[in-house]
């Protein structure tokens, strides 16, 4: 009896009948993809997007230069350099963030103690040249003030469970 | 003068006009089959597909085109290159000429030749060529691999076709395309012919090298086959030539199977049979090649041996029992068609 | 000899010995702040506590003694608990500074909270603050995180011998506080920073600049005098960050000078990182196929015994038996390492070496010093002397020579050559003491001998030490204190005037009649130049534009003491191998491969293409180099009779003791140091906060 029902199966095209029935069914369904660059989906509060560096709301930078971000980039994208500054303060003399290399894992923020370097909401930075990812201190602070808002109020949101 | 002009010149124009009123809306048909293939796989993956270049992407067609023409030609230099540039063009133009023959309508042919189907089925077979020559001249691995898994692909599957058509003929009685699609059918016909159908659908996807049997091309395992070393409009006659034989030999299945340009169904309500017969004849076209791209969005590529295997060992042995049934089927009805001045 | 458990294990231990070193004894960790194995028992940070059984309260293991049948618990829920009490006393005041506290990372109260701690703080009050303090241009305070251990006082009394720094004030508001904000005077000042467990002291040169985790770990030797300290360089990417003491008992036990721990920042500047050639009055840059083909040219029209070559402070044994072997194949007598003018029996290795070994002066009960200062010429011997003066309090020390700021009671018995032979005709105590000891020692400086008649003197205070049994059959106590790191090296190499050979000076001095030619200066700062005469061709071979590269014709760029990998033997004649940290800046090479590159040139290609090779060399014609890591045997044989000695007192050679050679020179650190021990500034950098 299989022998028939398989010979059956095969000699009808039963399993091709069937493929084809499924693709015709999807062929009438909803698109699940949108439009990208004019529609966009929501993201996570959580979203591990470009990097920035943040300033407390009086203007002073927060990186105090304690490198621990420097230590647990497991892409060893992060180079520091600190040295006191001129009111005794430490703070970095560079801080470059090789986007080519980053990973995204968002263990630098996971590691700031003050908030400092955060992943945030944007990612579209996409560049022309290889040189115009290796973000120095400047563009992460540029950044930073770019999007502190969103910053914020999205570890605003995190707080809670963080 | 006058006389020369109305003995010679008039027709070669008329042949001329009539000749671009088929090629230039094929090839328009050709570059929007393109676009209908992304929208029709992208709409199987629930995806958007072109819809950037003009409203729902329509324009894109024209950019690809215009992108294929803007590129530089390259021509490998360690290949043949007299046949390395013959090789699209012959199958370029062996994919127009098949169209000489193809009844749009009752009388709409350039050539109602009363073998036109052995000319189509030749003209075909030449096909093979152009991808062979491309496959060696292009002095590539990948290219010859390519060409030659294509050209043993299309004799295997000639073979089956041929016999299809066979049992076709047996039924109209007529090597002719016109009478082929005017041949009154009973519905036991179209029963026995349905078998054939499959067959000849199946092996018309092999023999233009379409998805699942799109081995030549095998981007997974031959890169790109044997277009590989082609770029810009060397490349774009090989694409134009792919899917204009996709039409043709949609078109093949209207006329041999569907009935051309007839209304579907036998039906005869006035607003159908209202409708010029040449628009049913496209819509059929269209219907077939839904399935071509249907199929590309359904089935996985099949591996070289499985496919050797079904068109020799089985549409081979089975078209060749049918030829015998639809022959055994006919006699039995009495209904085997006989040329005209022989007893029957 | 008391018996007890520790956690089970029972254990016999010397008497005295408190609970503390007996659990270390068993591989038993306590935790602690203030207890220090080289200094006193001060028991206030309370983190040692241990339970002992019949003892109503936990007991502070460090100033506990073993008893008989005691039973101590370490790791008793009492304990644990104890511990995390006072954990949290600790850090009630100590801010959350960890982030940018340099001790981060390497810190014993964060290592130790983790540790033993608990793992929330309960205090919810204001942190009390306290205000920096300034100790000098080296150490940086951070007072907020003193946990008032006093490991830095009692380090600065006890081994630094500098009273400067208190406990001021009582309970909460207690702080550590120098008592005049002022530089802490002591070469020793550096090591308050390792004693710190905290980041209350801090190194200045060092601050914010890295983080352990991310530097590169060297043990290396210091050149910085002749003691050759046991160091940790520790570097990221090509930069030397910071330098740190190792351990070697035998030498500089866990300190180092501040000179050997502060002075890297001179390799940064003035370095010559290209070769130089002199155009005219300019010197212009070349490649090393033009340096090497010039001097080729050069050495090519002079006879062999027409060149000389010192060799200076700085040099490893490596490059010096290079140069020996390139001034043999020339055919030059004239090789001298003696650049500072120094005289004295060069033959026999008993008349140079510190014979009594650094650590055995402890054991001393008599010192005489002759022309030298410790405390500035080698701080470790210094030390030695202060920790045998701090354990017998009436420990008889003379000194001869200049007077002088040591950090310990001593006879000042006059200033030259008539104290000198005096005594022995003298029936002062200290001569009596001198001659009654069992283990006495005589330091000669060899500053001192930098005159005339050097080697008279040392012949006098050989004959001294032999006279008033200094000498004994298993004990030798005439020592020759050298600043310089080479020198030992190159006496044992033979680096002096061979036959008919000139010594530094004459060199110079014979440069004008033509005899010499052409000069070959390895490293040879600390040369007297005075009438070197232009005609001589000058080759100088270093790392920093001094003195030397002044006067140079072509100028070789060479590695310093960070940067190549080398032999040093130091003034107890014990070789150590000192290894590369970073690489030579520029197109500067190390020394021995700049001399084997030349051999090519000049047609007399050295028999070695690799270290191994040279080192294989070296051990051949010294097989007294075979032992690495141990104080040179040699059995006395006596100096002959002096000669007659000028009237002149002694003079110590080192007059600044932060600026000695080229590094130190062009150290800013060491500048400022200088500038404030001799108080020309009074700048006080501003403190954080």
């Amino acid at each position: 009896m299989t022998f028939l029902d398989k010979t059956a199966r095969s000699f009808f095209l039963v399993e091709i009948v069937k493929g084809f029935w499924l693709t015709l069914k999807y062929f009438f369904k909803p698109k699940v993809t949108i439009n990208y660059p004019f529609e966009k989906n929501a993201i996570s509060p959580r979203f591990r997007g470009e990097h920035a560096l943040r300033r407390y709301p009086n203007g002073e930078e927060r990186c105090i230069a304690c490198k621990l971000c420097e230590a647990i980039c497991p892409a060893l994208a992060i180079t520091i350099e600190a040295e006191a500054r001129d009111d005794g303060s430490r703070r970095t003399t560079r801080y470059d963030i090789d986007m080519t290399k980053c990973i995204y894992c968002g263990l630098c923020q996971e590691a700031c103690p003050v908030d400092a370097i955060v992943e945030g909401p944007n990612f579209e930075f996409a560049t022309e040249t290889r040189e115009e990812l290796y973000y120095d201190k400047d563009k992460l602070l540029e950044n930073g003030e770019r999007w502190e808002a969103q910053i914020a109020a999205n570890l605003k949101m995190d707080a809670p469970y963080r | 003068m006058a006389e020369f002009f109305d003995i010679y010149m008039l027709p070669v124009f008329e042949i001329l006009g009539k000749i671009l009123l088929i090629v230039l809306p094929l090839l328009g048909a050709m570059a929007y089959l393109t676009y209908a293939e992304r929208k029709v796989m992208a709409a199987m993956q629930l995806r958007q597909g072109p819809n950037m270049v003009g409203p729902f992407g329509l324009l894109q067609p024209l950019a690809d085109g215009l992108k294929l023409f803007g590129k530089e030609t390259i021509i490998p230099s360690a290949s043949n290159r007299a046949i390395f540039v013959l090789a699209p063009m012959l199958t370029f133009m062996l994919a127009l000429i098949s169209w000489a023959v193809i009844p749009f309508d009752v009388g709409m042919v350039l050539a109602d030749v009363n073998v036109g189907i052995l000319y189509l089925f030749a003209v075909s077979s030449l096909g093979v060529y152009g991808i062979l020559m491309a496959g060696w001249a292009s002095n590539s691995r990948y290219a010859f691999l390519g060409g030659l898994r294509s050209a043993a692909q299309m004799v295997s599957y000639e073979v089956s076709i041929g016999l299809v058509i066979v049992t076709v003929i047996l039924v109209t009685g007529s090597l002719n395309l016109t009478e082929i699609v005017m041949a009154e059918r009973t519905w036991w016909m179209h029963l026995l012919l349905f078998p054939m159908f499959i067959v000849f659908v199946i092996s018309a996807l092999a023999e233009t090298n379409r998805a699942p049997f799109d081995l030549p091309e095998g981007e997974s395992e031959l890169v790109g086959g044997y277009n590989v070393e082609y770029s810009s409009m060397t490349f774009a006659l090989f694409f134009l030539g792919e899917y204009m034989n996709m039409i043709l030999m949609s078109a093949m299945t209207v006329i041999l199977f569907l009935g051309g340009w007839k209304v579907p169904f036998g039906l005869e309500w006035e607003w159908l049979t209202m409708v010029p017969g040449l628009i049913w004849f496209v819509l059929k076209i269209c219907a077939v090649l839904f399935i071509f791209l249907w199929s590309r969005a359904t089935l996985p590529r099949y591996r070289y041996d499985q496919l050797m295997r079904l068109g020799w060992k089985i549409f081979l042995p089975l078209s060749l029992l049918w030829v015998l049934v639809v022959a055994g089927a006919l006699i039995m009805n009495d209904a085997l068609p006989m040329p005209a001045g022989v007893e029957g | 000899m008391p018996k007890l458990t520790i956690d089970g294990i029972e254990i016999t231990v010397e008497q005295g010995t408190s609970i503390l070193q007996a659990a270390e004894q068993l591989g038993i960790e306590i935790p602690r702040f203030c207890y220090h194995d080289r200094l006193s028992v001060p028991a206030n940070c309370r983190m040692c506590l241990v339970e002992v059984e019949g003892a109503p309260k936990p007991v502070a293991s460090c100033a506990q003694p073993c008893g008989n049948d005691m039973k101590v618990l370490t790791k008793s829920p009492k304990v644990v608990k104890a511990r995390q009490g006072v954990m949290e006393f600790l850090l009630i005041n100590h801010p959350l500074d960890c982030p940018i506290c340099d001790q981060g990372g390497e810190c014993d109260l964060q290592d130790q909270s983790v540790a033993y701690g608990y793992d929330r703080s309960r205090y919810a009050e204001n942190k009390r603050a306290v205000k920096e303090k300034y100790l000098g241009p080296l150490i940086d305070t951070h007072m907020n995180r003193c946990i008032q251990c006093t490991r830095c006082i009692r380090f600065s009394e006890e081994l630094g011998g500098v009273e400067s720094l208190g406990l001021i004030g009582r309970g909460e508001v207690v702080e550590i506080a120098p008592y005049v904000e002022k530089m802490i005077e002591s070469e020793l000042s550096g090591n308050l920073i390792d004693v710190c467990p905290v980041g209350a002291l801090v190194s200045r040169p060092y601050e914010f600049k890295a983080r352990p985790w991310e530097l590169r770990k060297t043990e290396t030797i210091d050149v910085m005098d002749a003691v050759g300290s046991n160091i940790r360089v520790d570097s990221r990417g090509n930069e030397v960050l910071r330098v740190l003491p190792r351990l070697n008992e035998e030498i500089n036990e866990e300190w180092i000078g501040d000179k050997t721990r502060f002075a890297y920042d001179g390799l940064k500047v003035q370095r010559l990182d290209r070769p130089y050639i002199r155009d005219g009055k300019k010197l212009r840059e070349a490649t090393w196929e033009e340096a090497f083909a010039l001097i080729a040219s050069k050495l090519e029209k002079i006879d062999g015994k027409q060149i000389g070559a010192l060799v200076g402070d700085l040099a490893a044994m490596e490059e010096i038996k290079a140069l020996k072997d390139l001034m043999n194949a020339w055919g030059s007598p004239h090789t001298d390492c003696l650049i500072d003018g120094a005289v004295f029996d060069a033959e026999n290795a008993g008349g140079y070496l510190f014979n009594t070994n650094i650590a055995d002066i402890e054991k001393a009960d008599a010192i005489l010093l002759v022309g030298t200062n410790p405390r500035w010429e080698a701080p470790m011997i210094n030390l030695r002397i202060r920790k045998a003066a701090l354990a017998n309090r009436d420990l008889p020390i003379g000194v001869i020579g200049e007077q002088l700021d040591l950090n310990y009671k001593y006879e000042y018995l006059g200033a030259g050559a008539d104290t000198l032979t005096g005594l022995r005709k003298s029936k002062s105590a200290f001569v009596k003491a001198l001659k009654k000891a069992k283990n006495p020692v005589v330091i000669l400086g060899a500053g001192a001998l930098r005159r005339k008649d050097g080697k008279a003197i040392q012949q006098a205070v050989a004959q001294i030490a032999e006279e008033f049994k200094i000498i004994k059959k298993d004990w030798n106590g005439f020592n020759m204190l050298h600043t310089a790191a080479s020198r030992i090296g190159a006496l044992t190499l033979g680096f002096v005037p061979g036959r008919g050979g000139y010594n530094a000076a004459k060199m110079i001095e014979e440069t004008k009649s033509g005899k010499i030619k052409a000069l070959y200066l390895m490293g040879a700062d600390d040369v007297n130049f005075k009438g070197l005469s232009k005609k001589a061709f000058v080759i100088y071979q270093g790392h920093h534009g001094d003195h030397g590269a002044i006067h140079a014709d072509v100028i070789l760029p060479g590695a310093a003491y960070t940067e190549k990998a080398g032999v040093y033997m130091n003034v107890e004649g014990r070789a150590q191998i000192a290894r590369q940290a970073v690489f030579p800046p520029g197109e500067a090479r190390e020394d021995w491969k700049i001399l084997r590159a030349l051999s090519d040139f000049t047609g007399s290609p050295l028999p070695y293409d690799n270290l191994q090779g040279l080192r294989a060399a070296m051990v051949t014609d010294h097989p007294e180099l075979q032992d690495i890591n141990v104080p040179m045997k040699v059995k006395w044989k006596g100096l002959g009779v002096p000669g007659k000695i000028l009237k002149a007192g002694f003079e110590t050679s080192i007059k600044n003791y932060y600026q000695t050679n080229v590094i130190s020179r062009h150290s800013v650190t060491m500048a400022e140091c200088t500038a404030e021990a001799s108080g020309k500034t009074n700048k006080k950098v501003a403190a954080n906060g």
